[in-house]
């Protein structure tokens, strides 16, 4: 395969991730913004800071209110990760290696653009925003289902999987540490409202809010949170879950290529860390563990473009 | 004026059409007309979509389809397939002839003043043959129709014919459609044109490669018929590649993959001649492959179709294909072509600057519709403009008669009515075969009345049926 093939499929698959862990977000905050007797005017700032598009954001908007803010991340072209700039992109990368998917990927592909597009040709009124969201993760989903269902097993599908899972990780580690404060063992605000609301928008944008009580049935401490997000091997958005998926399709790579990749070897040695939950344990400081984590992540992609020719030069 | 339903005189259903006119007989057509914005949805869902040029980026426009399929008999066919292989093969001959031995200019055919001066002649291939001589492996004959059997070739397009794409999905629109139909008709197929492509390629490689590794070599997503080219890539099941992708290394074409770098020996090039090389076309093309004419002319890889075979197929040269046909077949052209005079010649010019009101006139170099000028159609300012061009620079124009072209229904809001048409099949070349795919991509100009067929002026597509015996 192409080596730009290889790096089209990869960020294909990121920018698609991205596109649907910001409607998540988005979608958070949202609820959370309903719950509130105030706005949650915070909340669409902490998100906006997130995406690094705090600057844009404020040459655009004196102020900020709720309509701009859900205008600026899901519409705005020059916010380099709105909905539609990232959709725009996974579909510009997906045209280009059009060859290497199947028509049902494909398609999948291009209706989850042409309804974004439609969806998103005017500004989004408060009352369409669910439907909207609603319609973009649906949108990823069928295209994971294609993808599963479709899809040879091969290199391609493995650059896929790889461009999925780093984004995934980066994107769990990120929302962590926007909120690293509310994990601190020491945070324990059980029961204030406060803190069990910023703790339910953090799990539901990584699709684990029923999940973890359902689990933990009802019990909410900050290092069983750090812990289920963070060491969970059920939990299809916990950083050791993306980080045994990365280590396989570089293992599948590694086989079929016949050769030996540093890329596989320090995601062996970063799931080596991932293995025991250690949030609670007084010597690891978890907002250490995951600055660290989102560097070694970067470091992974990197050395993934590399070792497969994926970028030019 | 011949319509290809109903005749000249338009009371009577021709034959090849009885079936389909019964059909159309029990249809609704107000809902066949709803229908056919279900189909442009299925062009948009699947994305075929022509860019177009001077737009603001990322503009993506459908290609009007229209449902009413053309119908050729088969012994109209049978007409065009000998007409255009025959044509074909002389291209090639001429094609051969010229960057060789030029015998056509010597023998006095052909002034070498129009090879040399013109400006798709490409001195860097002189001396150098492909395997088996073939030139331009894949071709598109513009083929219009004045009456049943009346055939006459508009132009040939031996550079990088677009447009095969269309004819196959129309076609697999049409099954999606309307099965019924195909179940009615003895429809010859032409799914089989990606495989016939990928033999026609290979067939090339004589025995030089083993296994051969093809590509396509595509300008990229911006280029309009960027589907086109990943359409048939996906179909042969090769590399859709660009210039970036390519580097020449010991004098072999290689390209850039997960597993280090391969080589190429095959290479189906979508991309313009001037676009091919810096070091030996365009020295300012970024799309190129510096090295890439060394590596071709000393047989390290083939591509697909050669450099240079523009000179084929400009309009110009166009008017002399009866001659060339004579000159190196030997026989009588089977499909005439439409009289052309050339403006350079001075007494053309007068009687063209005389006749212009009732004249065509293109640029020799012209393509897609542009600045070209229907006499009949024009206003009296258009006219004399126009003339003051054609005395500024005559080399610079052809002129041909307009012609009475055949309509076929399209439908509109209203139901069914005439439109013009022209044809263009598909031709392969390989050293071994010329296969010509039975149909073609029918361009039926929209508007009433208009001559106009080409995508960029507003025409639009049909399927096109070739019956069997």
């Amino acid at each position: 395969m192409l080596g730009r093939h290889a790096d089209s499929l990869f960020w294909m698959a990121r920018y698609l991730e991205r596109s649907e862990n910001n409607a998540r977000r988005i979608q958070a905050a949202f609820h959370y913004a309903l719950s509130r007797e105030d706005d949650g005017r915070e909340e669409w700032k902490t998100i906006i800071s997130e995406s690094g598009s705090e600057v844009v954001f404020r040459n655009k908007h004196s102020q900020l209110t709720l309509t701009d803010a859900i205008n600026f991340l899901l519409r705005d072209r020059d916010n380099v990760n709105s909905i539609i700039t990232l959709i725009y992109k996974a579909r510009q990368n997906g045209r280009s290696v059009r060859a290497n998917l199947t028509q049902e990927v494909w398609l999948s592909l291009n209706e989850s653009w042409i309804a974004c597009e439609t969806a998103l040709k005017r500004p989004v009124k408060i009352r369409d925003l669910p439907g909207v969201l609603e319609g973009i993760i649906k949108g990823s989903s069928l295209f994971r289902g294609a993808l599963y269902g479709t899809m040879l097993h091969n290199d391609i599908f493995n650059f896929l999987r790889l461009g999925t899972y780093i984004e995934r990780a980066d994107n769990t580690l990120r929302i962590m540490n926007s909120k690293h404060h509310q994990l601190l063992p020491t945070a324990r605000v059980i029961g204030g409202n406060e803190g069990q609301s910023q703790w339910e928008v953090m799990l539901r944008s990584l699709a684990a809010w029923r999940s973890f009580n359902w689990l933990r049935k009802g019990q909410l401490d900050p290092a069983s949170v750090a812990n289920f997000l963070i060491f969970d091997a059920r939990m299809p958005r916990s950083i050791n879950f993306c980080y045994r998926e990365i280590k396989s399709n570089l293992g599948d790579l590694s086989n079929y290529y016949c050769s030996n990749y540093v890329s596989y070897q320090m995601a062996c040695e970063l799931l080596e860390t991932l293995n025991v939950p250690n949030v609670g344990n007084k010597k690891i400081k978890p907002s250490e563990f995951i600055s660290t984590h989102i560097v070694k992540n970067n470091e992974v992609s990197r050395a993934i473009s590399t070792d497969f020719n994926l970028c030019k030069s | 004026m011949f319509d290809e339903m109903m005749g000249f005189e338009g009371d009577a259903t021709r034959e090849a059409y009885t079936n389909l006119f019964c059909w159309l007989g029990d249809q609704d057509l107000k809902k066949l007309a709803k229908k056919s914005s279900s189909a442009e949805q299925l062009f948009r869902r699947i994305g075929i979509t022509f860019n177009v040029y001077g737009q603001k980026q990322a503009e993506e426009r459908l290609i009007p389809f229209d449902l009413i399929p053309r119908i050729l008999a088969a012994e109209e066919w049978r007409i065009l397939e000998e007409g255009i292989k025959q044509r074909v093969t002389a291209i090639n001959c001429f094609l051969c002839d010229i960057y060789n031995e030029q015998e056509i200019i010597q023998a006095g055919i052909i002034p070498a003043e129009h090879i040399y001066k013109n400006e798709a002649f490409m001195p860097q291939m002189c001396g150098f043959t492909p395997v088996g001589g073939i030139y331009t492996h894949v071709v598109g004959v513009d083929i219009v129709r004045t009456g049943p059997t009346d055939f006459c070739v508009l132009e040939d397009n031996a550079r990088v014919p677009s447009g095969v794409s269309y004819m196959l999905e129309n076609r697999s629109t049409m099954q999606h459609m309307f099965p019924e139909l195909f179940t009615t008709h003895q429809i010859r197929p032409i799914n089989n044109y990606p495989k016939d492509l990928f033999s026609s390629l290979i067939e090339c490689s004589n025995s030089s490669f083993e296994n051969p590794n093809v590509a396509l070599l595509t300008p990229g997503t911006h280029n309009s018929a960027y589907y086109e080219h990943s359409f048939l890539a996906d179909e042969m099941g090769i590399e859709l590649i660009q210039g970036s992708d390519l580097a020449v290394q010991d004098g072999k074409v290689t390209i850039r993959t997960t597993q280090g770098v391969e080589n190429v020996d095959i290479i189906y090039r979508r991309i313009d001649d001037n676009f091919l090389d810096p070091l030996s076309f365009d020295p300012k093309s970024l799309l190129g492959t510096p090295g890439l004419f060394d590596a071709y002319r000393n047989g390290s890889v083939i591509l697909a179709n050669a450099p240079g075979t523009g000179i084929a197929d400009d309009k110009a040269i166009y008017s002399y294909i009866p001659e060339i046909i004579r000159f190196y077949l030997g026989d009588e052209p089977l499909l005439p072509n439409i009289p052309t005079w050339r403006c350079d010649d001075k007494n053309n010019l007068t009687y063209v600057i005389e006749n212009l009101h009732e004249l065509v006139v293109k640029e020799v170099h012209g393509s897609g519709g542009y600045g070209m000028l229907i006499g009949p159609a024009a206003s009296k300012k258009e006219l004399s403009d126009f003339s003051r061009k054609l005395k500024a620079n005559p080399g610079k124009y052809v002129a041909q008669p307009t012609l009475a072209l055949s309509t076929v229904p399209i439908l509109t809001k209203n139901g069914l009515a005439p439109r013009h048409v022209d044809l263009r099949p598909f031709v392969l070349v390989s050293p071994s075969k010329v296969r010509v795919t039975p149909g073609g991509l029918t361009r039926v100009a929209l508007k009433d009345g208009s001559l106009v067929v080409n995508s960029s002026q507003g025409g639009g597509t049909k399927d096109t049926w070739v019956m069997r015996a």
